[in-house]
């Protein structure tokens, strides 16, 4: 035990503002300047590990009750799944015969063909423990060809868009963050609104509706891909209610999304097939419309 | 200088446990009053070896909680470096405090560095006041006397110094 009574080089009190300086700094340059991309890819890469960490129990946990489910769960489950699977094969060659007639249409009307898209699946590792951010981390980064503002979507409808990658994890920001908004379509007007996300679970407020709209309650609102970071046509809410009060400039219009933010488990990112962002080093599956078109519209 | 480098090791991992619990899934009934883990254990070291683990450390940590929890870089930095202050300043009156003295000295180290997360939410991301949010002060304030002994048990044993 040789600790002498005045070892401390560097008082507390330069320490400290030191390290105020340095994270009034961080805080400037992330929040002011959006300059930290670049560190905030290597901090999350670094800091990835916890993350898997956190959740190995809760995933040990899950797969020892898959292994002791009973044979006859199991079974009933994949009875289940079969007739599922048939239902949406029977949905799709429809859609295949409407996706193949939709793009001959556009192209008599001179109109861009629809890109196609690749998709790939990424299962939530981490919900934000942090009440005033509404995000999650899914299990793929840019080893995956992960990009930031990469749409992602649920099975239901729009999720959300990438704000952070790291080469193994990508933090998704949900649309009912406070700081995010989306530009969308109601399906049956065709009226432009955006929906922006007001920091509560489930609820997305319309911003700039006009008192006089025609927008109703239950109706569908679509992403309308004007943004430019969410492409046209995946549902991205439902009008929940309208209140028309006149002292106000703009009616308030509240809609709650299609997919169902507080529990999602897998979800998909998608691709353009034509940008200069690629899908790499995984199992991304190309969207189904028009794969053999060109000698069809011959 | 093995020993030394033995001892940080041991440091470190406590801190990477602590940050796993900040992040571990739980559910939604229990989540609000999930304790500030980083911050207990940092009070503990700055407390046990205030000449080791101080603001440096707390700058550190605070910077590793704002990249997992995905707030802006610099938030919990500041809030714990500011928290650590004290800490390391008055340790050794802290030492002779009896552990609910210490509870309470935590609740209030808790409740301050929540105080200033919230006020940099609230002036540059316009968040708005959740009164849950700082529900963890007293629930580290519980955690508190397990959280010291178990890491005095821990020091002793593999005699970091």
């Amino acid at each position: 035990m040789s600790t002498p009574l005045f070892i401390r080089t560097v008082s507390l009190r330069v320490r400290l503002t030191l390290a105020l300086v340095l994270a009034f700094l961080l805080i400037f340059a992330d929040h002011r300047l959006g300059a930290m991309q670049q560190a905030r890819m290597f901090l999350n890469s670094v800091i990835s590990p916890v993350q898997y960490l956190a959740v190995m129990p809760e995933q040990s946990l899950d797969n020892l009750v898959y292994r002791l489910q009973s044979r006859r769960s199991l079974i009933a489950e994949n009875d289940r799944l079969k007739r599922d699977m048939l239902d949406l094969q029977g949905q799709l060659q429809r859609f295949e015969f409407l996706a193949l007639e939709n793009d001959r249409l556009r192209t008599l009307l001179a109109s861009d063909e629809r890109r196609e898209r690749l998709r790939m699946v990424a299962e939530v590792i981490a919900v934000d423990s942090d009440p005033f951010t509404h995000q999650v981390v899914v299990n793929k980064g840019t080893r995956h060809g992960v990009y930031i503002g990469q749409p992602v979507i649920d099975a239901e409808g729009v999720v959300g868009q990438v704000v952070d990658v790291g080469v193994i994890t990508a933090r998704v920001i949900l649309l009912t963050d406070q700081s995010h908004a989306i530009p969308t379509r109601a399906q049956a007007s065709g009226i432009r609104v955006i929906a922006q996300g007001v920091g509560e679970t489930n609820t997305l407020e319309l911003m700039h509706v006009p008192h006089s709209t025609e927008l109703q309650v239950g109706d569908l609102l679509m992403s309308s891909g004007l943004g430019g970071v969410f492409p046209e046509g995946y549902p991205v809410a439902r009008i929940t209610a309208i209140i028309r009060d006149e002292s106000l400039p703009f009616a308030q219009v509240r809609a709650t999304p299609v997919a169902n933010l507080d529990r999602i488990r897998m979800l998909l990112l998608l691709w353009e097939s034509d940008s200069e962002y690629q899908p790499l080093n995984g199992d991304a599956t190309e969207s189904a419309n028009a794969s053999d078109l060109p000698e069809e519209r011959r | 200088m093995l020993g030394r480098i033995l001892q940080r090791t041991i440091i470190l991992i406590t801190f990477v446990l602590a940050l796993i619990l900040a992040v571990m899934p739980m559910s939604l009934a229990i989540a609000p009053w999930r304790p500030e883990w980083p911050l207990l254990v940092l009070v503990y070291w700055i407390i046990a070896l205030p000449h080791r683990v101080n603001i440096g450390y707390a700058a550190g940590v605070g910077l590793a909680v704002d990249v997992l929890l995905g707030s802006t870089l610099g938030f919990h930095t500041a809030a714990y470096a500011i928290v650590a202050y004290p800490a390391a300043r008055y340790y050794s009156r802290i030492r002779n405090f009896s552990l609910s003295q210490q509870a309470l000295l935590v609740m209030v180290l808790v409740f301050v560095a929540r105080a200033i997360v919230y006020i940099f939410e609230h002036y540059l991301n316009n968040a708005p006041l959740m009164w849950h949010y700082f529900w963890p002060a007293l629930s580290s304030a519980l955690f508190w006397p397990w959280v010291f002994l178990m890491l005095r048990k821990v020091r002793r044993k593999f005699l970091v110094r």
